[in-house]
């Protein structure tokens, strides 16, 4: 009923204009009902007088923001998904084969299914709204553009650019889609309407009719790369490119660049098309899709709550914050805060110190001018929302200060009553600290339910999470507008309880002290560290992750756990050992790696063994063991921490947490979903091994975790 | 006699005062504001949307910003529906700003103004001269090589002329480039330099070489004690250097400690190399600077719980013949007075703008001359003695230099804070203004 409302044909003339507008949703999407109304819609259009086809929407912001995701999250087998498939593809061929000309007017994101629906138009025009973007996004979910994506798309921008649409994934705004082809023309969006109706008009007149697909390459560059030996390049060059950034670990663009490959030059559109449905169905009912599209829904969830379950809580909007401490991690938030047009003012002890702050930020958004994402204009804007200080000035106009100063209980507590004199009564002070007790620097408030922490990743400007810790006394409307202020900033927040390093911390000790273990039972750093990268997908193996973090502080927080969580908690004799001999990791450029004059990691420091009285490395493990160590570690701390001290609420959390603060890898869907995929039952299994095999009692199986095995339970 | 439309000074501050091509010769005059604007809001902790107006004096009118005061206010973080505007009195500029705001809010139109000045006198250009220019025009508009080769050809013709010029120094040739700092201190109705305005006055009012040079020593001891007494850091905010931020500029480059009478004794005159007395040592250098002072009608500083510095009394400005401009500040000041009710007898702190020593003395033998005042002002006797003992207590611009449109500001913020320190009840601020005019401010102590 609703579905047919959808749709609308406005006439004007001998041209029809297809208004898209589903009712009762946000957005225009392509789910199955949809499809089979517009396969209505087009025979309907086929048998019309009209001839010419504008196609519109009547969304604000969005064209056609791709396929029903939910309906692919539903679909297991490859019945089904080439059922969903070939449909797809028949409709647009429809589209494709209408007699009247066909304009696509694009205002708003056009993706995956929506984009491969402009493609099988004759002509595109598009809107130069910062909302229009355009692209397909479909490798990024593990899946690859079904609905003639990867086979129309080269024959209208030409193989290369293609082939950059469609393996990273992203969208582009209507200013790229024009030069490499993807829209004819880009117009203000006021004039859209009008100037595709002109433009159909034109055609009409001039009779130039359907537009051939086929793509005829320009220039000598083109011709060369276009020729059969220039694709060869192109395709190699862009497998390299992918295998460099997924090292494997994810098929969907090297199955899309397969497809490409395929069905490039093709005549026969059918076949081309029954390519790339098969391949489709190949990588949609993988493991590695459904994690994907896990992590997605995870990150829209996020974009829907409010940091608190239960009741309505309203955020205050941000409009100005204090950072107190310039140091890397307060450069950093100064820099996300800004981009973000948020204003800042900086407060350290020297100029000097806040100096190094204001060049911290001013050094990455040059980055991105020499990339010319910003123009000149638009740097000195947001750095003109940086202020410095060495007092409170300033301080009574701020809605919430960052305290990013020095790692002390008693000078954060004093700092933060000092402060908080400082301000309004109803501003909000938010601890970045990552090893204290939010609760206990609270006491330093005298309104402590305006205190919590906020816990940024290093560093701030690439690491997507912060974890928004709930102190004892916290109070909800706290919690909503450190929330909403982490989402304003471009963040993911994942609210935590206080609780011994949080949440993401707490896991990742006992992988990275695992790793020492390993060490001193004779494996080596690269060894155990390409395991993790190549062979399990982390960013970084632990090793490198715990120079990055800097290996005082690992030691630091480990003696915290230790004194926190008892006897469970060993730490292996080299961490102490490598505090004397004045490893500090990157920051000292001294740890497990040597590092250059500008702080680049190279290779791994031989001295390290000799400084740990290690002799030459027998690698005596395999690299699973190596691995489930680590990871099983860490999941057995986690079925700690969640359900025994309800640092978090659900499995949700804990997985959105570790791939946006960690990297963990994506394509497993985080570590509780891999958990679940492996089963409770054997990760418990490995562990008891391991704690006997290895003496390691530290690896024995924690009760929540057994009492799952034992009841065949799952973390999901 | 309070009144809810009384119009006070909340605070004021400024951004170090360097000597022309130092340290802050690189800084756009729009930033300088901005620094100067952003501490005073941050100092305040004023909430940026109850500012109705943002009005700042400028003369050196940068190319690339023309209403400057609109950039200085946007990128201060004050709302873009703020109004801002820039103003042009030459020397009183940021005098203008300030009376231009005290007017406002005083007839109730508005309630909170930010008001102030800003210049970069390195930064004024050097333009093409009229010849060139006519050249340059011409190709812009020429159509095709055949009207354009003719053209560069001429061009380079005209470039040799001027290189010849340069290497004469022959500044009067129509070739040799237009430098704008200099015309600026031209003045274009009597085409005079201004240091040659300082001669003039200087002879009329027997001020000697030797007093003009003991006066300047004095400025720069003045301000070397203020500075070492920690008086300027109430009033001078430190500007960052971009784009590395590694040196941070929060002291003036100006005032000499070091200073002695022979040094300058031994400079030679400038403007009149046989009877001339003026130098550069006994005048005021060309400077970099931005000031900034925050109005408020004392009904809506009650309201929002500030204390402020001082109350504006009545300003003035008046004219007089453009080759005596110096003597402005006597010009002006009866007026101010007069319109404030008062006697000088009444004024316990004086800035009186130190372009020239020859300047600032003469201003001080013309108000205590009857027939001066009687013939010149119209007055019935002389105005009366501006004691030096009250006059620029921590130094003037012979030390500190005069950012032309800053100054005006700047002298009223270090009035009213050293006012405050003294507990002085009134004070005036005073200055002289390039084409012949003369500004004052009268101000009465809050505290």
């Amino acid at each position: 009923m609703s579905i047919n409302e959808s749709f609308k044909i406005v006439p004007q003339g001998d041209i029809a204009i297809l208004e898209i507008d589903l009712i009762g949703e946000k957005v225009n999407k392509l789910s199955s009902p949809v499809m089979a109304r517009l396969k209505e819609v087009l025979e309907e259009l086929k048998k019309s007088s009209y001839k010419a086809l504008i196609i519109v929407s009547k969304k604000p912001k969005i064209f056609i923001a791709g396929a029903d995701i939910e309906e692919i999250k539903t679909m297991t087998s490859k019945e089904q998904f080439n059922k969903a498939v070939e449909g797809g593809q028949s409709i647009l061929n429809q589209l494709e084969d209408l007699p009247q000309i066909t304009i696509a007017a694009v205002n708003g994101a056009c993706a995956g299914g929506g984009c491969e629906l402009i493609l099988a138009c004759d002509y595109r025009i598009a809107s130069d709204d910062s909302s229009t973007r355009i692209g397909l996004p479909e490798t990024q979910l593990g899946i690859l553009p079904g609905f003639g994506g990867c086979v129309r798309l080269p024959r209208v921008v030409g193989l290369q650019a293609a082939l950059d649409v469609i393996l990273a994934g992203k969208l582009l705004n209507s200013k790229k889609a024009q030069k490499i082809g993807l829209v004819d023309r880009v117009v203000h969006p006021n004039l859209l309407l009008s100037e595709s109706l002109k433009w159909a008009q034109e055609i009409l007149k001039e009779g130039k009719g359907k537009r051939r697909k086929t793509f005829k390459p320009v220039g000598l560059m083109n011709v060369v790369l276009e020729g059969p030996i220039g694709r060869g390049i192109v395709f190699s060059k862009a497998r390299e490119g992918v295998m460099k950034v997924t090292h494997g670990h994810y098929p969907a663009p090297l199955k899309a660049l397969e497809v490409v490959k395929r069905t490039y030059g093709m005549s026969d559109r059918e076949n081309a098309l029954k390519i790339e449905r098969e391949s489709f169905c190949e990588v949609a009912v993988t493991d590695i899709s459904k994690n994907l599209i896990h992590v997605f829904f995870l990150t829209e969830m996020v974009k829907k709550q409010s940091g608190v379950r239960g009741v309505e809580v309203k955020p205050t909007e941000v409009k100005s914050i204090g950072i107190l401490g310039a140091g890397t991690m307060g450069g950093g938030i100064a820099y996300v805060a800004a981009d973000k047009g948020i204003s800042v003012r900086m407060k350290d002890l020297s100029w000097d110190a806040l100096g190094k702050g204001l060049k911290h930020a001013q050094d990455l958004w040059s980055k991105l001018l020499k990339k010319k994402v910003i123009d000149s204009y638009q740097l000195k804007q947001k750095m003109d929302l940086i202020s410095i200080g060495l007092d409170y000035s300033g301080f009574k106009t701020m809605d919430v200060v960052i305290e990013a100063i020095v790692e002390d209980m008693s000078i954060k507590q004093k700092v933060t009553g000092e402060t908080a004199g400082q301000m309004r009564p109803d501003a909000i002070i938010a601890t970045n600290t990552s090893s204290l007790s939010v609760t206990e620097i609270s006491k330093g408030h005298p309104r402590p339910e305006f205190f919590a922490g906020m816990h940024f990743f290093n560093p701030v400007n690439k690491m997507p999470l912060v974890e928004v810790i709930r102190g004892e006394k916290t109070s909800d409307a706290t919690i909503a507008t450190i929330f909403e202020l982490c989402k304003k900033m471009g963040k993911m927040p994942v609210v935590v309880k206080d609780g011994p390093g949080f949440l993401v911390n707490r896991l990742l000790l006992p992988y990275m002290s695992e790793a020492a273990f390993l060490l001193q039972e004779g494996m080596s750093v690269e060894v155990v560290d390409k395991a993790y990268v190549k062979e399990f997908g982390m960013p970084m193996g632990p090793f490198e992750l715990m120079d990055e973090v800097g290996l005082d502080v690992c030691l630091k927080v480990l003696k915290i756990f230790k004194k926190s969580f008892g006897e469970r908690i060993e730490i292996s004799p080299l961490m102490d050992k490598l505090a004397t001999t004045g490893r500090m990791g990157k920051k000292n450029s001294k740890g497990f790696y040597s590092y250059d004059a500008k702080g680049k990691r190279l290779d791994v420091d031989p001295t390290v063994y000799i400084d740990l009285g290690l002799s030459t490395s027998t690698n005596p493990y395999t690299t699973k063991e190596c691995i489930e160590r680590g990871i099983f570690a860490m999941i057995n701390e986690c079925s700690l921490a969640m359900i025994q001290d309800h640092i978090v609420e659900s499995p949700n959390e804990v997985d959105l947490a570790m791939i946006m603060g960690t990297g963990f890898p994506p394509f497993r869907g985080g570590l509780l979903k891999y958990a679940d995929s492996i089963g409770v039952t054997q990760v418990v299994d490995q562990l008891e091994l391991y704690a006997a095999q290895r003496k390691a009692p530290r690896l024995k199986p924690a009760a929540p975790l057994i009492s799952m095995a034992k009841s065949q339970k799952k973390f999901y | 006699m309070k009144s809810p439309r009384d119009v006070v000074i909340v605070d004021g501050y400024r951004t170090p005062f360097t000597k022309a091509g130092t340290k802050l010769k690189k800084v756009h005059p729009a930033d300088l504001g901005k620094a100067a604007l952003k501490e005073l809001l941050a100092k305040t902790n004023i909430d940026v949307k109850l500012i109705d107006e943002v009005i700042i004096g400028n003369t050196g009118n940068p190319v690339d910003t023309v209403n400057i005061s609109r950039v200085v206010a946007l990128s201060s973080g004050l709302p873009i529906q703020t109004s801002a505007y820039t103003v042009h009195r030459n020397c009183a500029s940021a005098l203008e700003s300030i009376s231009q705001g005290f007017e406002k809010i005083r007839s109730g139109t508005m309630d909170v103004i930010v008001a102030g000045g800003t210049e970069n006198m390195t930064q004024m250009p050097t333009l093409l001269p009229p010849k060139i220019q006519d050249i340059f025009n011409k190709l812009f508009a020429a159509k095709g090589p055949g009207q354009a080769i003719p053209l560069l050809g001429s061009l380079f013709k005209a470039e040799m002329k001027q290189i010849k010029a340069l290497l004469l120094g022959n500044m009067k040739d129509e070739y040799f480039p237009v430098i704008s700092v200099l015309k600026g201190l031209t003045d274009p109705f009597v085409g005079i330099n201004m240091g040659q305005t300082a001669e003039i006055i200087a002879k009329e009012w027997n001020v000697t070489r030797l007093e003009q040079d003991q006066y300047a020593l004095k400025s720069h001891q003045k301000a070397s004690a203020a500075i070492k007494a920690g008086k300027m850091k109430e009033e001078i905010v430190p500007v960052p250097l971009g784009p590395d931020y590694k040196e941070i500029i929060s002291e003036d480059i100006g005032p000499r400690e070091s200073q002695t009478l022979e040094a300058l004794q031994k400079l030679k005159p400038f403007f009149d190399k046989q009877t001339g007395t003026i130098t550069p040592g006994n005048s005021c250098p060309i400077t970099d600077g931005a000031a900034m002072v925050l109005l408020m009608s004392r009904e809506k500083a009650e309201a929002l719980g500030y204390k402020p510095y001082a109350r504006i009394l009545s300003y003035a400005f008046a004219g007089l013949e453009p080759e005596r401009m110096g003597l402005g500040p006597a010009y002006s000041t009866p007026l101010a007075l007069k319109r404030a009710k008062m006697d000088l007898k009444q004024i316990g702190l004086v800035e009186l703008n130190e372009a020239f020593a020859a300047q600032v003395m003469s201003c001080q033998k013309a108000l205590n001359s009857d027939e001066f005042c009687r013939t010149k002002l119209g007055l019935p006797g002389k105005v009366g003695e501006l004691s030096t003992e009250i006059l620029n207590v921590n130094g003037g611009a012979i030390a500190y230099g005069h950012p032309v449109g800053a100054t005006g500001t700047r002298l009223v913020l270090t009035l009213m804070k050293e006012m405050r320190r003294r507990n002085t009840q009134f004070g005036l601020a005073t200055l002289c203004i390039g084409g012949g005019q003369g500004g004052s401010i009268i101000i009465e102590n809050e505290a």
